[in-house]
């Protein structure tokens, strides 16, 4: 099909408006973390790094990013191993697949909101379910403080978090397997090999794409969760839960501290293009673009 | 060949399908029970009778956040699928200098966490004097999904058949003719996907509406919902039925279109 120049004008104008638009957002909010810009209104009164300097020297700041890097910790690698064992399974189970597979997905097609609403009930103390549910078959003493205790609760929102992304690891992964050429999995079944040797020496080995689909969405989910904090714990208790995006919102928009919310902002923009521009060049030499 | 006996399977599933299920059958049967039934904790047992009233309750408090959803969410998925698609199919159909560039730049801005530029949004949105309304929810949502309406359209209009192309240059057709007479009507898979994933994100979304509303004349249904979890705290049958409420939508989509569902998400990460 011919093109010419304005055709790409046409095309393209709309998109890279867009882009130009969110660029230029982030030179905005990089600027904006470069001013002790107090209250709604913009005030411009530039004080170069102070506003990092101030961050640094916060407690808050430094347990929140650890938090973030726990999410990471600890979300991603059951959710990739748990999607991978199921897709397997499903792999292996012929037509149950069919009965199998929306029941782990569903939880993706539900809103943050939704989770955070259903599990803060399931974690609850006094009423919970699980709580309710240990003490229903006899295992009251196992009951835990789970969400109402500084300790336990960002655990538990991460298992909050595995429930509703095991579906999508395991779908990436059941692709995946598909990919794998059949031979080679008939040709070691010939050979006497088991569905745990099949898993261990094929399976795992050939499906490193999609762990690297997985580990990068998952990571950048780790350094924007918001939702599922703001309504299971509000970041606490104490601020046992909060994270960077947490921080930055109730920094900006409840302490009016658009500087300092600013350069939270800067600090996960820093983090996240380190997972986005490996990843976005990776992808685009996959799919030959 | 015997088919081996694969019970550690069997077993696996069901456990981890129970355990994936329960969390969705408690909500489902505690929206359903009275305040005295659910009061004795005893969550597995299945509601005696059906108590309409939960929804009703929950439904009168989030009315105008559902009604706001739908405003706001039906205008942007179909304006970003719309832009978004008319440049990935561009840039999925033709090489041309810089095409990488555009298809890299997007892609990168599509997978930043959008928080970084909220500050500047809420600015933005107040300066057009869009806080705090409908119209500043449809262009943030807007803003947000094209470039990513734009990357996962591409994904689906690399898979056509070359001779669809060489077939249309050969007749004469242009790129917007192709896009129009062509595109559309053949590539409904991809654009039935990116519709269906932009607007469960932006129905399922919860940051920018809290950020750019207040008060219950134009939230959307997230931020009632999460509210209502404030006003009915310890109300686990009327939050229940709020949180189902919600559900509706992406759940129906999610049951009766999922195959397009999940080529979306699909998509949506760039798996070539």
């Amino acid at each position: 099909m011919r093109y010419t120049r304005a055709h790409i004008i046409l095309f393209l104008t709309p998109l890279s408006l867009v882009v130009l638009f969110m660029y230029a957002m982030m030179l905005w909010t990089a600027y904006v973390s470069m001013n002790n810009w107090v209250g709604m209104a913009p005030s411009w009164d530039f004080n170069g790094l102070a506003n990092y300097i101030t961050l640094f020297r916060m407690e808050r700041f430094w347990i929140n990013l650890q938090n973030n890097i726990l999410w990471m910790v600890i979300f991603i690698p059951p959710t990739a191993f748990l999607g991978l064992v199921l897709a397997y399974a499903l792999e292996l189970s012929g037509r149950a697949e069919a009965i199998f597979r929306p029941i782990f997905l569903y939880p993706m097609a539900l809103s943050f909101v939704v989770t955070g609403t259903l599990w803060a009930w399931m974690y609850d103390p006094g009423t919970g379910v699980i709580n309710s549910l240990l003490k229903g078959v006899g295992l009251g003493a196992l009951a835990q403080p789970w969400i109402a205790s500084p300790k336990q609760a960002l655990y538990c929102m991460i298992g909050a978090a595995i429930w509703q992304y095991t579906g999508f690891a395991m779908t990436l992964y059941l692709a995946a397997i598909r990919d794998i050429s059949r031979e080679i999995i008939e040709a070691s079944r010939v050979d006497g090999a088991n569905d745990l040797q099949v898993f261990t020496y094929i399976v795992v080995p050939n499906v490193q794409h999609a762990t690297m689909i997985v580990v990068a969405m998952l990571t950048l989910f780790s350094l924007k969760v918001f939702d599922l904090v703001w309504v299971m714990t509000m970041g606490g208790p104490g601020n046992s839960t909060e994270v960077l995006s947490y921080f930055m919102f109730v920094a900006t928009f409840r302490q009016q501290l658009v500087g300092i919310g600013a350069a939270i902002s800067v600090i996960i923009l820093v983090l996240a293009v380190l997972v986005v521009i490996p990843y976005a060049s990776w992808s685009m030499k996959r799919m030959q673009v | 060949m015997k088919r081996p006996q694969r019970l550690w399977l069997y077993f696996v599933l069901t456990i981890a399908a129970a355990a994936w299920l329960l969390p969705m059958y408690v909500m489902l049967s505690t929206s359903l029970k009275t305040p005295r039934e659910v009061a004795l904790g005893q969550y597995i047992t299945p509601p005696h009778s059906l108590e309409i009233n939960n929804y009703l309750v929950a439904f009168g408090v989030l009315k105008q956040g559902l009604l706001n959803s739908v405003v706001v969410a039906i205008p942007a998925t179909a304006l970003a699928v719309f832009l978004g698609s008319w440049a990935g199919f561009f840039l999925a159909m033709f090489r041309f200098r810089h095409s990488q560039t555009v298809f890299f730049v997007a892609s990168v801005a599509t997978f930043l966490p959008y928080q970084i530029i909220l500050i500047p949004f809420t600015q933005f949105m107040a300066a057009l004097n869009l806080f705090n309304t409908q119209w500043g929810l449809i262009v943030a949502y807007l803003l947000l999904n094209v470039p990513m309406a734009a990357l996962i359209s591409a994904t689906f209009f690399q898979m056509l058949p070359v001779e669809l192309q060489e077939a249309a240059a050969l007749d004469g057709c242009g790129p917007v003719t192709f896009y129009f007479r062509i595109l559309l009507p053949v590539a409904q898979l991809g654009l039935v996907s990116t519709t269906i994933l932009i607007f469960t994100m932006i129905w399922n979304e919860f940051l920018i509406a809290i950020t750019l509303t207040q008060g219950p004349y134009t939230q959307m249904a997230t931020p009632v919902l999460a509210g209502l979890k404030g006003n009915y705290a310890q109300l686990w049958h009327i939050q229940m039925a709020g949180a189902m409420i919600t559900s509706i939508p992406p759940l129906i989509i999610f049951i009766f279109l999922g195959r397009y569902f999940i080529a979306g998400l699909m998509a949506g990460t760039l798996k070539g």
